[in-house]
């Protein structure tokens, strides 16, 4: 499976023992699986009582210097709670990013730019694939707004120079019998890239995508297994492009 | 046998006790209690300390990061999430990516020096922490020999080496996908040994 390299990257990340990209793929990756999280907690206190065990008391002067520097240190705030759109803003540019969406959800006859399926390819390439991918200089990451009344999450992250995205979508309902995850990719003049994705049976989807066009928008739908030129399944998730990303 | 269990559970609680402590004191640091911040060094100076000295072997450096890894500390106190993981675990972490940066950002320039980092510092805490210490490392020791040599190799390449997986590949002569695999059997290994649930 995709996701079984990843997996098995944990207990090195958790002894620091990845390279950059690697660290940065895998963080991409830990925080929204259940399984490498629980992993990784694990693993950090295992090392804990390694670490405990190496004890070995700094000079005293260390102590006077610690307590002089954070005199004269701010402090960070404490972090909120995942953000929820309360103000204005937000709702504004909520209401703004569903609109251009479905907008181009209308206009989705006129151009399909793409339909390519991927399932099952890429299996065996696809932890160096993400790595290089978040490699790259102009590489984003947007993850998506969750629209359905269903659990679940995705990530993606594209690098425009690079033309390839990979797509992270976590404890997803699987798809029933005939359906599966599409995922859209929007571009400003609202022709569409197509993806089929795979029905998420383990409840992940991991894919490296070819990213043809720049995107303004991403979003997920259900639809016909063997894919689907028009979305005729509601938007799911959803992410706008900031304009300055 | 008896007593060795009972020792173990012994330090096994006093463990828990000091967790509590540092991640007590870690929550009023987070509200800009500067002599709470003075205690949370007091409990966990030795074990940061020591496991930067043990990556980065230079007893200067090792006090330069450690005394970064305290600041920074401070500075994210307020973030501090006890869901995910204890105060002396969220340290101990924090301990061991900041030596590894400065060993990984010094390698290119300079050679690290090779002396012997538990003899590097006494002063009259010593003597106490040693007491302590020597459980931990009887039970760490044992806990590693139950690794093969090859688990026991990388890992230590790994963590007590600051080398990444690839490195530790090189240096053992076997292919890259066998030490991942061999550093996450012995992880596992060790978690069963120490303990190491969430
Ligand atoms: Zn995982």
């Amino acid at each position: 499976m995709s996701d079984i390299d990843l997996h098995h990257l944990s207990a090195a990340y958790a002894l620091d023992a990845l390279d950059q990209h690697e660290r940065a793929a895998f963080e991409a990756h830990y925080e929204s699986c259940e399984v490498c999280r629980a992993d990784v907690l694990a693993f950090r206190d295992t090392m804990t009582h390694v670490a405990s065990s190496l004890a070995a008391p700094p000079p005293p002067s260390l102590k006077d210097r610690v307590l002089a520097d954070i005199a004269v240190t701010r402090q960070l705030s404490p972090a909120l709670a995942r953000a929820v759109p309360t103000d204005e803003l937000a709702r504004r540019r909520r209401a703004r990013s569903l609109g251009i969406v479905l907008a181009a959800a209308a206009a989705m006859v006129a151009v399909v730019v793409g339909v390519v399926a991927f399932t099952g390819r890429n299996d065996d390439t696809y932890a160096a694939d993400l790595a290089h991918l978040m490699d790259q200089p102009d590489v984003q990451m947007l993850s998506l707004e969750n629209q359905a009344d269903a659990p679940g999450s995705f990530k993606v992250m594209w690098s425009p120079a690079l033309g390839q995205a990979a797509l992270v979508g976590e404890n997803l309902t699987p798809a029933p019998g005939d359906k599966a995850y599409e995922l859209w990719l929007i571009t400003p003049d609202q022709s569409m890239a197509m993806y089929v994705l795979d029905p998420a049976d383990d409840g992940h989807v991991h894919r490296m995508l070819d990213a043809p066009a720049d995107p303004s928008a991403w979003a997920i739908t259900m639809e016909p297994r063997e894919g689907a030129a028009v979305a005729t399944g509601e938007i799911m998730f959803v992410a706008e492009v900031p304009a300055t990303a | 046998m008896g007593v060795l269990r009972s020792m173990r559970a012994r330090h096994a609680d006093e463990m828990i006790e000091g967790d509590d402590v540092a991640g007590h004191l870690l929550l009023r640091a987070g509200r800009g209690d500067q002599s709470a911040f003075a205690g949370l060094f007091d409990e966990l100076s030795p074990m940061v300390h020591g496991v930067v000295l043990k990556v980065v072997r230079d007893p200067a450096q090792a006090e330069e990061v450690t005394q970064e890894v305290f600041v920074e500390l401070w500075r994210l106190a307020a973030r501090f999430d006890g869901t995910k993981g204890s105060a002396r675990s969220w340290a101990a972490t924090l301990a061991h990516r900041r030596a590894i940066d400065r060993v990984r950002s010094e390698q290119a320039s300079r050679d690290r020096q090779t002396r012997d980092a538990s003899h590097a510092v006494r002063d009259h805490d010593v003597v106490v922490a040693e007491v302590e210490t020597s459980i931990d490392q009887a039970r760490v020791r044992r806990a590693l020999a139950q690794l093969s040599d090859i688990q026991r190799e990388a890992v230590e390449l790994a963590y007590f080496g600051g080398h990444t997986y690839r490195e530790v590949a090189v240096l053992l002569g076997v292919a890259e996908g066998t030490v991942k695999s061999r550093i996450r059997d012995g992880m596992i290994r060790l978690r069963d040994e120490l303990g190491g649930e969430a």
